[in-house]
Formats: C-alpha cells, sequence, structure tokens
C-alpha cells in the first residue's frame, strides 16, 4: 500500500460532513424534544388528568397487586413458551403440505386449504371460547378438561395457520431459477424442499415470524375471557374489588417488558438479512 | 467534467488511487482494463453513488465532490446505464422510461410518454412499450436502459461495462445505438470489454490498471502502439491473435 496523506481539500471536506452531522444531530434532538415535550404536556394540562392518575398510576395498589400479577404473568409465560415451538412446526408443516405436488398427498392439501382459510377466519377469542367450553363438553373419555390446556391448543390451532401463511409466503418467493438449478442436480422434490428452499424461505421470513409471536405474546391474554387466572384476569379482579384501574396499567407495562426485547430482535434480524441479501449487489 | 486525484478505498483495498481524468463536451472517453482495475469505480464516484476518499470532481466548474452539494442536483444531469439493466421489474418499459422525466424533472405525463414512445421507436423498441422488462431479451432490455437514461436529456451519460451481461449475438444491437449516439456528439465515458467498439468510437482510450491511470490517449495510439509495457501484456491477452 502507498503511503497516502489527504489532501487539504479532503480535510477540508471531512470537517464540513462533521458540521453537518452536528447539524443533522441537533435538529434530531430538538425534533426529539419538541415532540416529546408537546406529548407530555397535553397529558398532563388534560383536565381529567388528576383523576387518571389516581384511579391509574396509584403507586400503593401497584404494590399490593404486584406479587399476584407476577404469578397470573407467569401462566401468560409459560403459554406461549409451549405454543411457540408447537406453533412453528405445525405452520411450517401447514406450508409444506400445501406446496407439496405428491399425488398421495392432495387430501392433505385441500385439509391444509381449508384449515388455514378457516382457523384465520374466526376470531382468536372465539376459537378460546370453543376449545374450553366446546371440547369438554364432548365429555370424550381421555380429554382433559383443563381450561389451560385448551386454551393453549386454541392460540396453536389460531397462530399456526398464520404462521403457515408467512412459511408459504417465503417459499414462494424463492427465485424459480433457485428450483431449476435443483432440479438440474436431480434432488427430489422433498430434497430441494428441505436442502434448497426451506432454509432460503425461513432466513426470509424471521422478521414476520417474530412479528406473529410477539403477536401471541399479548394475545395470551385472551384467556383472561374463559376465567383462567393469567396476568388480565387477575388484575381484573383486583380492580374490580378495589375500584382501581392500576393493576391494569401493570399488567400493561409486563407485557411490554417482555414484548419489547423481541421486537428489537425483529429489527435487528431484519437489518442482517438485508445486509447479507444487498452485500456483493450493486 | 473534470476529476482530479481520485481515490477510493474499500477497507486496506486501494480501489482508484491517484486517478484524474477530464472530459470535454462531445468527448467519447473509454476506459479499459482488466476486471478489478476500477473502471465500475471511477464511474460511479463520477455519478456520486460512490463518495471519494479524496481528491475533486468538477462538473461545469463547480466541485461536485463537495459534501454541500446535493448529489440528486448534480445526477439529473448525467445519465447511467448498468451492467445488469437494473430496469425497474413492477414497471412497464414506458413507465420505466417515463419515471425519472415525471418524478424529477417535472414533466407532464404527455410529454414525457411522448419522447419516450419516440426513442424507443427510434431504438427498435416500438414493440415492446407496454410490456414489463422480464419479458424482453437481455440486448431489449439494456436498449431499454439506456432509453431511460436517455429520456432526461443528460448532458454526460456513463455507460458501466453494458454489454457485459450479453450474448455476442445481442452485443452488436445495443452498440450500434451507442455508436449512434457518439456520433450526434453526446458526452459519454464508458467502461467497456470491446476493444474494437472502443476504438471506433472513442475520441480518447484511458488504461487503467491496479487503480491507476497508466495510459492514456487517442485510440490510435493506445490500443494500436501502447507506450506501457502493462497496457501491451493486457491487449495482449484480450485481443486474439
Amino acid at each position: 500500500m502507498t503511503s497516502w496523506t489527504p489532501s487539504k481539500r479532503e480535510l477540508e471536506r471531512r470537517r464540513v460532513r462533521q458540521d453537518m452531522q452536528r447539524q443533522r444531530v441537533l435538529v434530531a434532538s430538538i425534533a426529539t424534544v419538541v415532540v416529546l415535550g408537546g406529548l407530555t404536556t397535553a397529558v398532563l394540562v388534560s383536565p381529567g388528568w388528576p383523576r387518571v392518575r389516581e384511579s391509574f398510576l396509584d403507586a400503593d395498589h401497584a404494590r399490593a397487586v404486584l406479587p399476584a400479577i407476577v404469578d397470573g404473568f407467569w401462566v401468560n409465560v409459560k403459554m406461549f413458551l409451549i405454543a411457540e415451538p408447537i406453533i412453528l412446526v405445525l405452520g411450517l408443516a401447514l406450508a409444506l403440505v400445501r406446496q407439496a405436488r405428491s399425488p398421495w398427498l392432495v387430501p392433505l392439501r385441500g385439509l391444509a386449504v381449508v384449515y388455514t382459510d378457516v382457523v384465520r377466519g374466526v376470531p382468536t377469542l372465539l376459537l378460546v371460547f370453543l376449545f374450553v367450553f366446546g371440547i369438554p363438553g364432548l365429555e370424550l373419555q381421555g380429554l382433559t378438561n383443563d381450561p389451560f390446556t385448551w386454551a393453549t391448543v386454541a392460540l396453536v390451532v389460531s397462530y399456526s395457520a398464520y404462521v403457515a401463511e408467512v412459511f408459504r409466503a417465503g417459499i414462494e418467493s424463492v427465485h424459480p431459477s433457485q428450483l431449476a438449478s435443483a432440479d438440474a442436480l436431480a434432488l427430489t422434490r422433498a430434497q430441494t424442499m428441505r436442502h434448497v428452499v426451506v432454509p432460503q424461505a425461513t432466513r426470509r421470513v424471521v422478521p414476520p415470524l417474530l412479528n406473529d409471536f410477539v403477536s401471541l405474546q399479548k394475545d395470551t391474554a385472551l384467556v383472561a375471557s374463559v376465567s383462567i387466572f393469567d396476568a388480565l384476569f387477575t388484575a381484573r379482579d383486583y380492580a374490580n374489588y378495589n375500584f382501581d384501574y392500576t393493576p391494569y396499567v401493570v399488567v400493561a407495562c409486563f407485557f411490554v417488558a417482555m414484548t419489547v426485547p423481541l421486537a428489537r430482535l425483529c429489527d435487528w434480524l431484519a437489518r442482517r438479512v438485508a445486509r447479507r441479501e444487498r452485500a456483493g449487489a450493486l | 467534467m473534470e476529476g482530479r486525484g481520485l481515490r477510493k478505498t474499500y477497507g486496506d483495498r486501494v480501489v482508484l488511487d491517484d486517478v484524474s481524468l477530464t472530459v470535454h463536451a462531445g468527448d467519447v472517453v473509454c476506459l479499459i482494463g482488466s476486471s478489478g482495475s476500477g473502471k465500475s469505480t471511477l464511474l460511479r464516484c463520477l455519478d456520486l453513488l460512490e463518495d471519494v476518499d479524496d481528491g475533486v470532481i468538477e462538473m461545469e466548474g463547480r466541485e461536485i465532490t463537495d459534501p454541500r452539494v446535493d448529489p440528486r442536483d448534480v445526477r439529473r444531469d448525467i445519465g447511467m446505464v448498468f451492467q445488469a439493466y437494473n430496469l425497474f421489474p413492477h414497471l412497464s418499459v414506458l413507465a420505466n422510461c417515463t419515471l425519472a422525466p415525471r418524478k424529477v424533472h417535472g414533466m407532464s405525463a404527455r410529454d414525457a410518454e411522448r419522447r419516450a414512445t419516440d426513442l424507443l421507436h427510434r431504438f427498435g423498441l416500438g414493440d415492446h412499450v407496454h410490456k414489463h422488462p422480464d419479458r424482453l431479451s437481455g440486448g431489449q432490455q439494456q436498449r431499454v436502459a439506456l432509453v431511460r437514461a436517455l429520456c432526461t436529456e443528460p448532458k454526460l451519460l456513463l455507460l458501466d461495462e453494458i454489454t457485459a451481461a450479453l450474448d455476442p449475438e445481442l452485443v452488436g444491437e445495443v452498440l450500434d445505438i451507442v455508436r449512434g449516439l457518439a456520433g450526434t456528439g453526446t458526452t459519454m465515458v464508458i467502461a467497456t470489454h470491446e476493444m474494437g467498439f472502443a476504438r471506433e468510437v472513442a475520441s480518447r482510450v484511458c488504461f487503467l490498471d491496479g487503480g491507476r491511470i497508466v495510459e492514456h490517449g487517442p485510440p490510435a495510439q493506445v490500443l494500436v502502439e501502447p507506450r506501457e509495457e502493462r497496457t501491451r501484456e493486457f491487449l495482449r491477452r484480450v485481443l486474439p491473435g
């Protein structure tokens, strides 16, 4: 490498760039302060603010309800920790069945289509009702009547339909030339899916998948409607008993604390994929 | 347009090293040299698609490498065509060609379409005006890309190895257009591997090697009686026989 010292002009340009950068930072800071300040003031000067603060942001009530909500929130966490892996597997399986070309799988393919269409059309809350009250109502031998189990099943059923569509979009976004070159290497259709298409598709759909999971984490609160003592039901119980809404705010904070890291992870993954796909392409 | 002492590095790799180049109105400058010699990078720097690490580029007496200059202002007057066509696949051929005239140059839709259609017809693309780019052959796509660049009436046209991705039999139809443009006095800087073509249209040829302009001059001199050993070596490799 030849030795090189920046010319005077280049040094001057760097100075100018630095100044411009400083200016941008300044503008950004001012804009942020103005917007946040404006929003805060609007809330603080609103006529009902003192009452809202009393009934939604009461520190004593928050402290009192906290242990119960932690217990309830554990139910939510357990639910999505169990549901998420099952949804991933089931969603991918559904998407693959829809893409399958084997004649043996035609009936399954039809079922998969109907499944996604019907399940996605039914509100998740309704599915929770149907599973928690309906299935025990069948009085089948050997099946549990545990509402927690059936609420989890309802979430799995609902979200696997969404996730299947996400996977399908990813599978279809893989360029046909990839299929052609896999065909040319004499891979079977299953091998092509396993080694060529699905790896590429999965990488591409990670951000929307995580998006669905953030949504799932919040929807675990739907089980409050069938009287499972999750975080929301606990909060509602307390709120009705004490005429104070602070527990709702506490629960909201719990959900935010859980979903924000996942959302940041989404962004980071999306950026990484974008960088990798653009790398080398001019 | 004039570039002086241009330098560009990617990490430790020096891609352009003290490159100076002057392009007068009506000039056709051909950049030759092996892959990785810096031809494309030089073109991209001239269009401000890359920031130079040192040196000055002036256009019509104004320094365009000044950070306060809005690159979009500069690019309004420059047309660029890429090796891989880079047409917008979701737009028809006509929409590809009228996008910039309408949105950047404030031309009315009707005027833009008239000019684009006119140019497309002139370059033998009259039948494909309403098709989408992916339905065309490579040669046709590259001709569309040329039309798209010309629709904004640029003062300078930068062509980055525009025939490198084409079948040999399609190269001719694209080069014919460039030849025609050169004949009508269009100012161009062309990175190319087509030595015969360079010899024919260039008013000046620059041979780049390792990020430096090793030799430059009229094509009859650089391509036929090169002074530098490295130029001779390169020409021996690319010219058969």
